[in-house]
């Protein structure tokens, strides 16, 4: 009996020195170009927003399944038929300075958000209307009006991320100094940044999460050419990397060295649809255009898998996405109403970005192809990004003369709201002088689903929201706006030894769980 | 000699007036708005124009070539992407650059100089023809496949060298390797023809009717008479050089001026363009001047002039 009982305890001593985490080591993480800023307010990509998120948190959070968590705050209640939202901060948290986290921290750095004009600032702007201090542990953040994605923001938008009252006075009035010098309340405190080549971070050892992290620090370093990327994981420079080129994909499968982790992303591409003009101001085009397309094979074929297919606005782990049901690949129902619209021989314009995201060029030759079939004729125009994005969002009219074009839309805030309005409210037509996001560069109207948007931005009830939301999508896929096409799956490869390393939708990774099995 | 320095110093203002007009007006025509670009997906229309204006996009383009002159004599330039001061962005690249060109050319200098000398020396024997073939294959070899298949042996299989970064000394080897090997295949060539050219001049004959020992012949007479050409390639190819290695900075991921200048130029970071041009034509310019001492020095008969 003795003898079982001590065999059993040592199996389990055992267990746990074999399986329990472990502390120490370096992670090495690569990334193509350098990061921008590390100041939260100011950061405008998702490689700076990587590195800061491990230096700086917010009131709240999301999971790798993009549900809202407390972080800073304990937790939280909405108010005043959600003009105010209360929430009650976690107590014993000391930035990396040494300066204590509490209510006056909060309020210090939401002023200094609302008044600066820092690059996305305007995700609070016109929405927060100040933070009270109700004591030293609770805050009040007051809306103009009703606003529920605010939630959302206050999780996911690197402005909401809580800066040392000290470090605001000392290098708030220059941006430029202040992004090299964040400070935060995160696992890791900043160390070094040599421009172009590489961000250090090191272990925070008072974080107020006990025993967390098991990493000495992070190493984020720079190579741009993906294949060295690779290489670099490969021979064991480096322990991980992302969005490697798909056609490697089979052989880092294989190479036992390494894990390969695919996960799909809130990013959707779409080919819009610029109904300003004929002959796509007529439904009937737009919809045959959309059964013409198969996604499928677009998905298995062009994009290797990377991509499934997408029938919304949303993609389907984006807060508030309905299954539509989407367009069924059809040609003859395409031919058919391409001829109801009497229109033979069709010629279009298709404008695409080339390289900018997986396969875009290819997908948009493909799509060439599978719209020959139904007697449409595209010409394909790639054209580089930065005079792309010069021309569809454009503010001159002159401009709006594209037909369909190639684009991604990921929502940083996870939510739909943040799909529906900056695209598809006609509020937000490019032009319109009164539109905060304009980004309905297809010029897209539609009263009900105006009405929807504005709806869904004020809804408290869980249950009315998702109506309206199902709604919404249901309507915007019948208008096709667009030609939906896929989601994108994001790739990682890391090595082997790496565990627990939680990878987000949103294009963030956490290190903060993440040990190294050596 | 001073006088020459001088009047080529001086020489350097117009170059650079002319390359910065000619920047400018090449980054200003490209279609495309940093503010747009920088702001990046999902920015509100109050945080692109808030950075449109911060910058004084917004502006006529001829005021906007005087602020950015003016910002370059009072060193008051900020890069649009990170607003950071431009120097503190380029400096370290830059230095970055000149340690990779200094190397490679180095390496290629001997490498190349070597090799065409022994096949000038013994033309047609299987020596000559190694070396030629050699350096064909070094002048047709894309540097990108080069590099990468440089990692894969070196790297990914034996393990013998880092994949790339910067760090110490073992770091360098690779992409100054890389590098070093097109650029010897050009010095070689040069050198082998040269030398052939000095080889069948009269005094050389000579010389060696007089029964001078080969060696000095070859290292003496032949190698000093037939280094210009040699060295105006090694300049010239030291001046691409430090330009940026654009395609070896992004495989070895070698954090230089070149993969810089091009990131900025997809990013419309017009003040980072702008800047590391005119910084790379200085240093061209400069390398030039460099080679042109360099001639003096060698060949006594070019100093006078």
């Amino acid at each position: 009996m003795l003898v079982k009982k001590a065999l059993v305890i040592w199996f389990l001593v055992v267990a746990v020195f074999l399986f329990a985490a472990k502390y120490g080591g370096t992670l090495r993480f690569l990334f193509g170009v350098d990061a921008t800023t590390l100041l939260g307010p100011n950061i405008p990509d998702s490689i700076s927003n990587i590195v800061a998120s491990h230096i700086l948190e917010g009131l709240i959070d999301v999971d790798e399944n993009l549900k809202i968590i407390p972080c800073l705050a304990e937790r939280w209640e909405v108010k005043e038929n959600g003009t105010a939202y209360v929430f009650y901060l976690r107590k014993g948290v000391k930035f990396h300075d040494g300066e204590d986290f509490n209510a006056y921290a909060v309020k210090t750095h939401f002023d200094y958000v609302l008044n600066s004009s820092l690059r996305n600032v305007g995700m609070f702007k016109g929405i927060l209307k100040e933070v009270l201090v109700l004591d030293q542990y609770t805050v009040e953040f007051r809306l103009f009006q009703p606003y529920t994605p605010i939630l959302y923001r206050l999780a996911t938008s690197s402005a909401a991320w809580i800066l040392s009252p000290k470090s605001i006075e000392k290098y708030g009035n220059d941006p430029a100094l202040f992004g090299r010098n964040p400070v935060g309340t995160g696992p890791f405190i900043f160390k070094e940044w040599k421009v172009g080549e590489r961000i250090e971070l090191v272990r925070n050892p008072n974080y107020w999460q006990n025993g967390l992290p098991y990493l000495d620090g992070i190493v984020f370093s720079v190579v741009s050419e993906d294949v060295s990327r690779v290489n670099q994981v490969r021979a064991g420079d480096a322990d991980i990397m992302y969005n490697p080129p798909p056609a490697l994909l089979p052989a880092l499968e294989q190479d036992p060295r390494l894990q390969l982790k695919t996960i799909p992303t809130v990013r959707v591409i779409y080919i819009g649809l610029n109904s300003r003009q004929a002959p796509l101001n007529d439904l009937r085009v737009r919809q045959a255009l959309n059964y013409a397309v198969d996604k499928e094979k677009l998905c298995k074929v062009i994009m290797r898998d990377m991509a499934r297919p997408s029938d919304s606005p949303l993609s389907s782990i984006t807060y508030g996405y309905v299954p539509t049901g989407g367009y069924p690949y059809d040609p003859q129902k395409a031919r058919q109403l391409l001829k109801e619209a009497g229109y033979s021989n069709l010629k279009l314009e298709l404008i695409t970005p080339k390289g900018r995201y997986l396969n875009d060029y290819e997908t948009a030759i493909a799509l060439q192809g599978m719209l020959k079939e139904v007697g449409v004729t595209v010409d394909v125009k790639p054209m580089e990004w930065g005079t792309y994005v010069g021309k569809i969002l454009s503010s001159k009219p002159e401009d709006w003369d594209y037909q369909m074009f190639l684009l991604g839309w990921a929502p940083g805030t996870a939510e739909g709201h943040w799909v529906l309005f900056p695209l598809f409210h006609s509020i937000n037509q490019m032009g319109n002088p009164q539109g905060t996001a304009r980004y309905n560069n297809f010029f897209y109207s539609n009263p009900k689903v105006d009405e929807l948007i504005d709806k869904i931005g004020s809804e408290l009830d869980e249950k009315k929201l998702m109506e309206y939301y199902a709604q919404a999508q249901k309507i915007i896929l019948n208008d096709a706006p667009w030609i939906f096409l896929y989601e994108m799956k994001i790739a990682t490869v890391m090595r082997k030894e790496i565990k627990d390393l939680k990878i987000y939708p949103i294009e963030r990774f956490n290190m903060t769980y993440a040990w190294i099995d050596r | 000699m001073t006088k020459f320095i001088a009047r080529r110093l001086l020489l350097l203002i117009p170059v650079i007036l002319g390359v910065s007009i000619i920047s400018f007006s090449i980054m200003h025509m490209i279609p495309g708005d940093p503010a747009r670009i920088i702001a990046g997906e999902g920015a509100t229309k109050q945080d692109i124009e808030a950075i449109r204006s911060k910058y004084g996009l917004d502006r006529p383009l001829i005021e906007q070539y005087f602020r950015f002159m003016k910002g370059i004599l009072t060193n008051d330039l900020r890069s649009i992407k990170t607003e950071r001061p431009i120097l503190k962005e380029i400096s370290p690249r830059f230095l970055n650059t000149v340690q990779l060109a200094v190397v490679s050319i180095f390496i290629s200098s001997i490498i190349g100089i070597s090799l065409g000398i022994a096949s000038a020396v013994r033309r047609n024997t299987w020596l000559d023809s190694f070396a030629m073939f050699f350096s064909l294959i070094g002048v047709s070899m894309p540097i990108f496949w080069l590099g990468i298949l440089l990692i894969i042996i070196f790297s990914v299989f034996l393990g013998w060298l880092p994949s790339g970064g910067k760090g110490g000394v073992e770091h360098i080897i690779l992409p100054a390797v890389t590098l070093g090997l097109a650029t010897s295949a050009i010095i070689a060539r040069m050198t082998r023809a040269s030398m052939l050219e000095v080889l069948n001049q009269d005094y050389v004959r000579t010389a060696k009717a007089f029964g001078l020992a080969k060696r000095k012949v070859v290292y003496k007479y032949v190698l000093r008479n037939a280094l210009i050409p040699i060295i105006t390639v090694i300049g010239l190819q030291f001046g691409y050089l430090l330009g940026g290695a654009v395609l070896t900075e992004s495989v070895f991921g070698w954090p230089g001026l070149g993969r810089y200048v091009v990131d900025s130029i997809f990013n419309r970071d017009y003040i980072a363009v702008q800047v590391g041009i005119m910084i790379i034509a200085m240093s061209f310019v400069l390398v030039n001047l460099l080679v042109d001492i360099f001639y003096a020095l060698i060949d006594p008969r070019l100093r006078r002039g």
